[in-house]
């Protein structure tokens, strides 16, 4: 697939393969296209009919930034709480990458929370997690995730992206460009970051959901969980709505007949961008008034409406799931436990543990779960090693070993999968990399991953990366 | 020069040859074990309809003739036959065959190419004469179709898309795997006199998501149309039991989801004859029974 106009590319070609949705129609129109028109903000996807069975139709990915540590929340660890205290075996950590521990003597760290046994399989998961055990039944737990990046903006470029290096586009915009959107006034690719009582976190960079190379319109925009949405959203006082749809339909024909004499993939994207902005404008405070949902619901997630907590936007993320958002990702911050380990991981569970639960059971309840898949994930693990160097003790960025879980959308449930060595320092059986998640994803929502490329910079470019990923076959359901 | 008598000699003789060839033409290698492939892999763009590349791959004839380029096949030799090139690029290659991520060959139908050109790419060399070639994988149960196929009525499914702003969207590559009615991107465009509009494809729909439209129990009935319909969902539609007794001639419908509807126990009794419907979600409703609680379910 190539959808960068070159000089030898004729308009219907261009056409054709890239400005899909509103500057689509109109221009096909005037080239006498047939193709039926789409509206608002949906666009139709390049990968069309699909060569997969879909189980996958929308992703929620809940992205625990910082990097939360499986020691204390999904590997128990027996030995290491035995050898707490003593020096790491050198033929572990040899020659091996370190973050902040460079030239520090290392040392086993006990988990510092017991584990519990949940569900029908008495998996085992830290007892600070008890409702996320509740639903571990639904839930595929991988113990075997690593990750080529052990600092957070390269380790999250890589989660996202494929690639440690800025640039790519991220895996929400990979989604909608393959699969279009469906939601007329609501973006394909949503991310909203929460807001908590934590210690100051890393910022979250808006490059994280860049579109990268793939034209802008299918970048991700951020909504906000309290105060306005979006931002400047609302009208002046003097300016109606009948006024502005005036406008905005004035600018966008200026637009289009600018696009019709260049062809520039963001001319297509300011189009859709002007009229979606509009479209925003009524579609957003219907989304987040939280009036239609019931005490029970708020109870479930454990939220009050507007406050910008991760179990609001889980809420929030719901409602955008149904009402045709392709791809939500929702960013909680502050799993950074380079110290005081054992102060934080408890408030870190309080905000996430009932909410990540509730939303897997809401999903569940309404019949969406099948078709959504949901993912729960750092952008790194941490170490079995202690950090002493900034207060009382916590763990190291960690790349070798790392837990995660999906749900939904097509994986087991109920599953275990992989394992670490006894220290929990790399992972030993089933070991899964990034690429290996992503294929596996793009898998589940009908795409083959090493067919969907896009030519850039000479190479056919993928989200699995040249190194090639491959779908995790032991997971499918 | 052939005498007369000879030539009479020789009549009977090569319709005898004759025969024995067309007979034979079922034991090929080719017919039996390359022909089956092209077939379901290739003919799609390169047979009577389509001939991409100006290739056809529908008969030995028309194979050994070549396309755009020349030959596709240089007898004794696989990696300098095209045809052998072209299915063995990596996927991501512009070049690679099928084109247009379709189903790939497997490693096995790749091995069949290689042996059969590398023995001669002969049309004749008999089944048995070719050894080592991967053995047949047992005949597969044909994928079930789930639906007429949809593309002689491409048209018409793109008419009234653009009329009813609704997607029809297939659910595979393969056009027997029937259509999804998508209406997310904006329910509240599809009422029920939508529903009656899409009578002309209903038999080709086999999901509905009707969720959050202004489907009402009367527009229902329409569904009836709906002859080889899976899945269902009437989520937070003004749907009541009234209306669910206009589903009972859904025999394929496996899952149906009521959330928040009207809908309450005599409604779910009107299902119970449905043969083949496997999973019934009814939160948010008046149905007892069930854990409607969010917060029991959650422990
Ligand atoms: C979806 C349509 C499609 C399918 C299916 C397909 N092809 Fe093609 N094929 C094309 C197109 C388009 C071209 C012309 C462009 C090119 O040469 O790449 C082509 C060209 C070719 C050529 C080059 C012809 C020439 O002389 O230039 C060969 C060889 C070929 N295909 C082999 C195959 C084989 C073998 C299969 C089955 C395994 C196959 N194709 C399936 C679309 C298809």
């Amino acid at each position: 697939m190539n959808f960068l106009p070159t000089a030898a590319q004729t308009r219907r070609a261009f056409l054709g393969r890239v400005s899909q949705g509103v500057g689509a129609v109109a221009l096909a129109s005037l080239l006498g296209k047939t193709s039926p028109p789409l509206h608002g903000a949906a666009a139709r996807g390049v990968v069309d009919p699909l060569p997969l069975p879909q189980r996958a139709k929308r992703v929620i990915w809940l992205t625990m930034a910082g990097g939360p540590s499986q020691f204390e929340t999904f590997d128990p660890k027996p030995k290491l709480a035995q050898l707490h205290g003593e020096a790491m075996p050198e033929s572990l950590t040899r020659g091996q990458q370190l973050a902040q521990l460079q030239g520090q003597r290392l040392v086993c760290h006990a988990p510092q929370f017991p584990f519990a046994k949940f569900g029908k399989n008495q998996t085992e998961i830290c007892s600070l997690f008890p409702h996320i055990g509740s639903v571990v039944d639904d839930i595929c737990l991988i113990r075997s995730m690593t990750t080529d990046a052990i600092n957070h903006d390269p380790a999250h470029m890589f989660m996202n992206t494929g690639s440690q290096i800025a640039g790519r586009p991220s895996m929400g915009a990979w989604v909608n460009y393959g699969l279009g959107s469906e939601a007329e006034n609501l973006p394909g690719f949503v991310v909203m970051v929460s807001t908590g009582p934590g210690r100051s976190p890393q910022p979250i960079a808006t490059r994280q959901w860049s579109s990268g190379f793939l034209p802008s319109r299918f970048q991700g925009v951020q909504l906000h969980g309290r105060g306005d949405a979006v931002h400047y959203l609302a009208n002046p006082g003097h300016v109606s709505r009948a006024q502005q749809r005036t406008d905005v339909t004035a600018i966008n024909a200026l637009n289009r007949q600018h696009d019709a004499f260049v062809h520039d993939p963001e001319i297509a994207t300011r189009i859709a961008q002007y009229e979606l902005a509009f479209q925003l404008q009524a579609s957003v405070p219907e989304l987040t008034d939280l009036r239609g949902e019931d005490a029970r619901t708020l109870a479930l997630y454990g939220c009050a409406p507007g406050d910008g907590s991760f179990a609001a936007n889980c809420l929030l993320a719901r409602r955008l799931a149904e009402r045709g958002v392709r791809f939500i990702q929702l960013y909680h911050r502050d799993w950074d436990h380079h110290s005081q380990l054992r102060e934080e991981m408890p408030l870190k569970a309080q905000e996430t543990d009932r909410a990540s639960a509730a939303l897997i059971t809401d999903l569940k309840q309404r019949g969406m779960l099948d078709d959504t898949l949901v993912v729960w994930t750092g952008e790194f693990g941490r170490t079995p090693m202690s950090q002493q160097t900034k207060g009382t003790a916590g763990r190291d960025h960690h790349n070798k070993s790392m837990s995660l879980w999906l749900a939904g959308g097509g994986v087991q449930r109920g599953l275990v999968y992989g394992a670490t060595d006894e220290f929990g320092y790399a992972a030993t059986e089933n070991i899964c990399t990034v690429h290996d998640l992503h294929a596996t994803m793009l898998h589940l929502l009908g795409i083959r991953h090493d067919a969907f490329t896009v030519k850039f910079q000479g190479l056919d470019a993928k989200l699995t990366g040249v190194e090639g990923g491959r779908v995790i076959q032991g997971i499918l359901g | 020069m052939i005498s007369w008598p000879n030539f009479r000699r020789a009549v009977p003789a090569l319709a005898v040859l004759a025969a024995v060839v067309a007979a034979r033409a079922e034991d090929t290698f080719y017919a039996q074990r390359v022909a089956p492939i092209l077939e379901q892999k290739c003919v799609a763009c390169h047979g009577e309809k389509k001939q991409k590349g100006k290739l056809r791959l529908d008969s030995f004839a028309h194979l050994m003739r070549g396309g755009e380029g020349g030959g596709v096949v240089q007898s004794g030799d696989a990696k300098d036959s095209e045809l052998f090139i072209r299915v063995t690029l990596h996927p991501a290659d512009e070049d690679f065959m099928p084109a247009d991520s379709k189903p790939p060959l497997t490693p096995d139908e790749v091995k069949v190419l290689e042996l059969w050109i590398a023995a001669g790419a002969s049309a004749t060399a008999p089944l048995s004469s070719i050894k080592g070639a991967p053995a047949l994988a047992a005949p597969k149960a044909p994928v079930a179709a789930l639906a007429p196929d949809w593309q002689p009525r491409s048209a018409q499914i793109a008419r009234l898309e653009e009329e009813l702003g609704v997607r029809l969207v297939a659910r595979s590559h393969l056009p027997t795997d029937g259509l999804v009615l998508r209406t997310a991107g904006a329910p509240t465009r599809c009422d029920d006199a939508a529903l009656a509009k899409l009578a002309p494809v209903a038999d080709l729909i086999v999901e509905a998501e009707l969720a959050r439209t202004k489907i009402t129990d009367a527009g229902l009935v329409w569904l009836a149309t709906f002859s080889n319909l899976r899945a269902l969902d009437l989520t937070r539609t003004r749907v009541t039991s009234a209306g669910l007794g206009s589903l009972a001639s859904l025999g394929k419908l496996e899952s149906l989801n009521l959330t928040s509807t009207g809908v309450d126990d005599a409604g779910v009794a009107r299902l119970k004859d449905l043969p083949a419907l496997r999973k019934t979600w009814v939160f948010d409703t008046r149905v007892t029974g069930v854990t409607a609680d969010p917060a029991a379910s959650a422990k």
